[in-house]
């Protein structure tokens, strides 16, 4: 069609160009040469577009062609990555794990731990299996849910991590801000924030087991904002319902509220570093632990800094990168405590306790990386009437030790093994062994620093 | 009375965050290359930064702090595009949260948009190695890409900043009519050049090789991104005999073992061609990096 029209427009052009030469002829030979030339140019350049249309209609044609056998060839093929641009994008995380422990039990004498804050199952068994959808709702919003399927109590059950909105850039929020509101890892210390299948640890350090319950995702709302300065700040702060640990049986539904500040930068052209304080203040109506025999109703007072640098000796953190990160700590409750498993009534207990955790890990070949890890934390003195009950540490201020090393074959798929030397309750070390792996399949947004 | 007073605040806070902070117009690059560009094209009236180094692969960096911090202020993003920075540019735009540098805005240059794009794959799998879905996103070893990325990036700057529309105009056409020229001086050197065949450690010479004319034989990576193995190097021994190679060419970022041993067992120069400039280069830095490449390339055909 295009073809068909250019040629007779090309035919005109050439005529018209040659119509006026004999006037031009009158003025100068010279000036007519150089007409002449001009219209040869031309002529050749309307020729070679003109083949040239023909040839890329030609191949759009035979492109077509093949573009709608290969359209049915796909059907039933292998594996597309252009799947992924699905509208929502949909990831997996699959994690199995195999662990040997040398004790059958493992508590953690005077700190009052939930269920997340336990050690993981020994034998064989699944992780956390994770299951993610997320897209831009429209050019305003990004929705995301991530759920993970877990064995709990030989039952198959799904744990809805995050379900969470938030706001796009240039969504009438000035620059640098940004809201979120749903059920999400909010901002509180370093590894919070991040989903567990990216830890470099195939288990939470005990501040965040012991202090967060794992994971702080209560459901609730955050807003943060980037400062316009050259090195990085940002500030930020949340409420939530105050649910989730370290709040609980919340009856306001507004129990719970955070802030942080953060600050980072580069050293030279190959290291970086992040610093952080934030704090998360419940008001918990009934925060259930230890197997639901002891609750503390009350103020619980979290505060916390964290640090993490890395350097990655030619600035590809692919090939080798050293990877420092540290996290404290504090929390002060003032409340009542009741142990129904020691019988110790409702008593009041203002008391406070910390603890934090320092690890490194050095990646020396793209494949491999190796990790060490100690946590410890500071007990909280045991007041009188709690003595023998799951508040009285003893005296004993738990402590591990922890060796990995994993391979990671891709940038989906790892495998890890590690070493755990737990002395959590007075004289009773705890050797274990874990073996992991962790993969990912189809969409998996990168990760954040 | 209150309430109004709030009001106040809220409009002066909102005023301070619009205007603008500072006279220069600020380009954030996610490569080196980018940046020198932007110093060639806006000159005084830009300030240039580059994400990374000359050499760091650009495809995998960390969203670290002082990006997030540089993305925030920033009034132009210019990268390569054709998802090379996938791993790391989106979530720097969604954490920096700079409404005038998104997507579809002014502020986002993309190269692979507006040049012809190389090795757009036809299957992707990720079974088949790190596949960029855009096509070959090392766009900018062919100069007449960059030719038009000039024309590109001043047409942005003209809109982003209009009061310098002719300081950025006259800019252009000095750096058109030199670049031309330094074209056609290359062009009379590269055509001896033509054919001559070469094995690349990544495919991150493409254009460089199609606009000269090179002949890429093979690549010492597997596939794209999956690192070279020892039996696909055994098996590169005789290819490289048989289809004689002249030199094995690789980015100062790519690791040199598998290229140094492919060497050594067939004589074949090993080359480490520049591939970018400093992130900090001065103007001109980017015509200095075809002089180098071209040179060392002319080594090569010479022999030794």
């Amino acid at each position: 069609m295009t073809t068909k029209l250019i040629r007779p427009m090309a035919a005109i052009v050439i005529a018209a160009s040659l119509a006026m030469a004999p006037q031009a002829m009158a003025a100068d030979a010279a000036a007519m040469q150089k007409l002449l030339q001009e219209v040869q140019a031309l002529k050749k350049s309307y020729e070679t577009r003109t083949a040239d249309l023909e040839k890329k209609l030609k191949q759009l044609k035979a492109s077509q062609t093949k573009k709608s056998a290969k359209a049915t060839a796909r059907s039933g093929s292998g594996r597309d990555i252009k799947d992924n641009s699905f509208n929502p994008s949909i990831g997996v995380i699959l994690n199995g794990r195999a662990a040997s422990f040398s004790r059958g039990t493992s508590e953690i004498p005077g700190f009052g731990v939930g269920e997340e804050g336990e050690r993981g199952s020994e034998g064989l068994s699944l992780g956390e299996s994770e299951l993610n959808f997320s897209a831009n709702v429209d050019d305003k919003f990004y929705g995301s849910l991530t759920a993970a399927i877990v064995r709990e109590d030989g039952e198959d059950k799904i744990e809805l991590e995050e379900a969470y909105i938030q706001t796009l850039p240039g969504a009438a929020l000035p620059d640098g801000a940004r809201a979120k509101a749903g059920r999400a890892f909010w901002t509180f210390g370093y590894l919070n924030e991040h989903h567990s299948h990216s830890d470099d640890f195939a288990d939470r350090p005990l501040t965040n087991r012991v202090y967060l319950n794992g994971s702080f995702n209560d459901d609730g709302a955050e807003f943060s904002y980037v400062l316009p300065t050259d090195i990085y700040a940002e500030i930020g702060g949340g409420v939530f319902r105050g649910d989730d640990f370290p709040g609980g049986g919340s009856v306001s539904g507004l129990g719970s509220w955070s802030a942080f500040a953060r600050t980072g930068g580069d050293i030279g052209d190959n290291q970086s570093w992040r610093l952080g304080v934030y704090t998360l203040r419940s008001d918990a109506n009934s925060r259930q632990s230890n197997e639901e025999t002891v609750t503390f109703v009350g103020e619980s007072n979290l505060y916390a800094t964290d640090v993490r640098y890395t350097m990655a000796p030619t600035g590809n953190a692919r090939d080798q990168e050293l990877i420092f990160q540290a996290e404290l700590m504090y929390r002060d409750d003032d409340g009542t405590y009741n142990d129904t498993n020691a019988g110790t009534g409702t008593l009041s207990y203002d008391e406070s306790s910390f603890g934090w955790y320092a690890q490194a890990t050095y990646k020396f070949a793209p494949a491999w990386r190796v990790g060490a890890r100690y946590a410890r934390l500071h007990a909280a003195d045991t007041p009188a009437g709690f003595a023998d009950s799951a508040l009285d540490s003893q005296g004993h201020d738990p402590e591990t030790y922890s060796l990995m090393g994993d391979w990671t074959n891709s940038e989906f798929g790892r495998f890890r093994l590690q070493y755990n030397r737990e002395n959590l309750d007075n004289g009773k070390a705890d050797n274990q062994f874990i073996f992991q792996y962790i993969m990912s399949i189809g969409a998996h947004g990168a990760h954040a620093y | 009375m209150k309430k109004s007073l709030g009001v106040v605040l809220a409009v002066a806070w909102g005023m301070t965050l619009s205007s603008p902070a500072a006279a220069d117009l600020r380009v954030f690059a996610c490569e080196p290359e980018w940046a020198a560009l932007a110093r060639d094209v806006g000159g005084e009236k830009i300030k240039a930064f580059s994400a990374t180094h000359k050499m760091q692969d650009p495809h995998h960096i960390r969203a670290r702090p002082s990006l997030i911090a540089q993305i925030r202020r920033a009034d132009l993003v210019f990268c390569s595009g054709a998802d090379l920075e996938v791993g790391w540019l989106p979530l720097l735009m969604q954490r920096g949260a700079r409404s005038g540098v998104q997507p579809t805005t002014t502020g986002y240059l993309m190269a692979a948009d507006h040049v012809p794009v190389l090795e757009k794959p036809t299957v992707l799998d990720r079974s088949l190695g790190d596949l960029h879905p855009g096509g070959n996103p090392h766009v900018h070893l062919d100069p007449r890409n960059l030719a038009i990325l000039a024309n590109e990036l001043s047409r942005r700057l003209i809109q982003i900043d209009p009061p310098n529309t002719d300081y950025y105009r006259k800019r252009l056409e000095v750096f058109q009519r030199e670049w031309q020229s330094a074209m056609d001086s290359w062009q009379s050197r590269v055509t001896k050049l033509a054919g001559l065949p070469v094995i690349v450690h990544h495919k991150s010479y493409t254009y460089l090789i199609n606009w000269i004319g090179l002949k890429e034989v093979t690549t010492l990576e597997v596939k794209p991104g999956i690192p070279p193995t020892a039996s696909h190097l055994s098996g590169l021994l005789q290819t490289a005999r048989s289809e004689k190679v002249k030199a094995i060419l690789r980015t100062p970022y790519d690791p040199a073992d598998a290229s140094r041993w492919l060497s050594s067992k067939t004589g074949v120069v090993a080359l480490t061609l520049p591939y970018t400039v400093d992130k900090n280069a001065p103007p001109g830095a980017l015509a200095n990096l075809f002089d180098r490449t071209i040179t060392l390339l002319e080594q090569v055909h010479a022999g030794p």
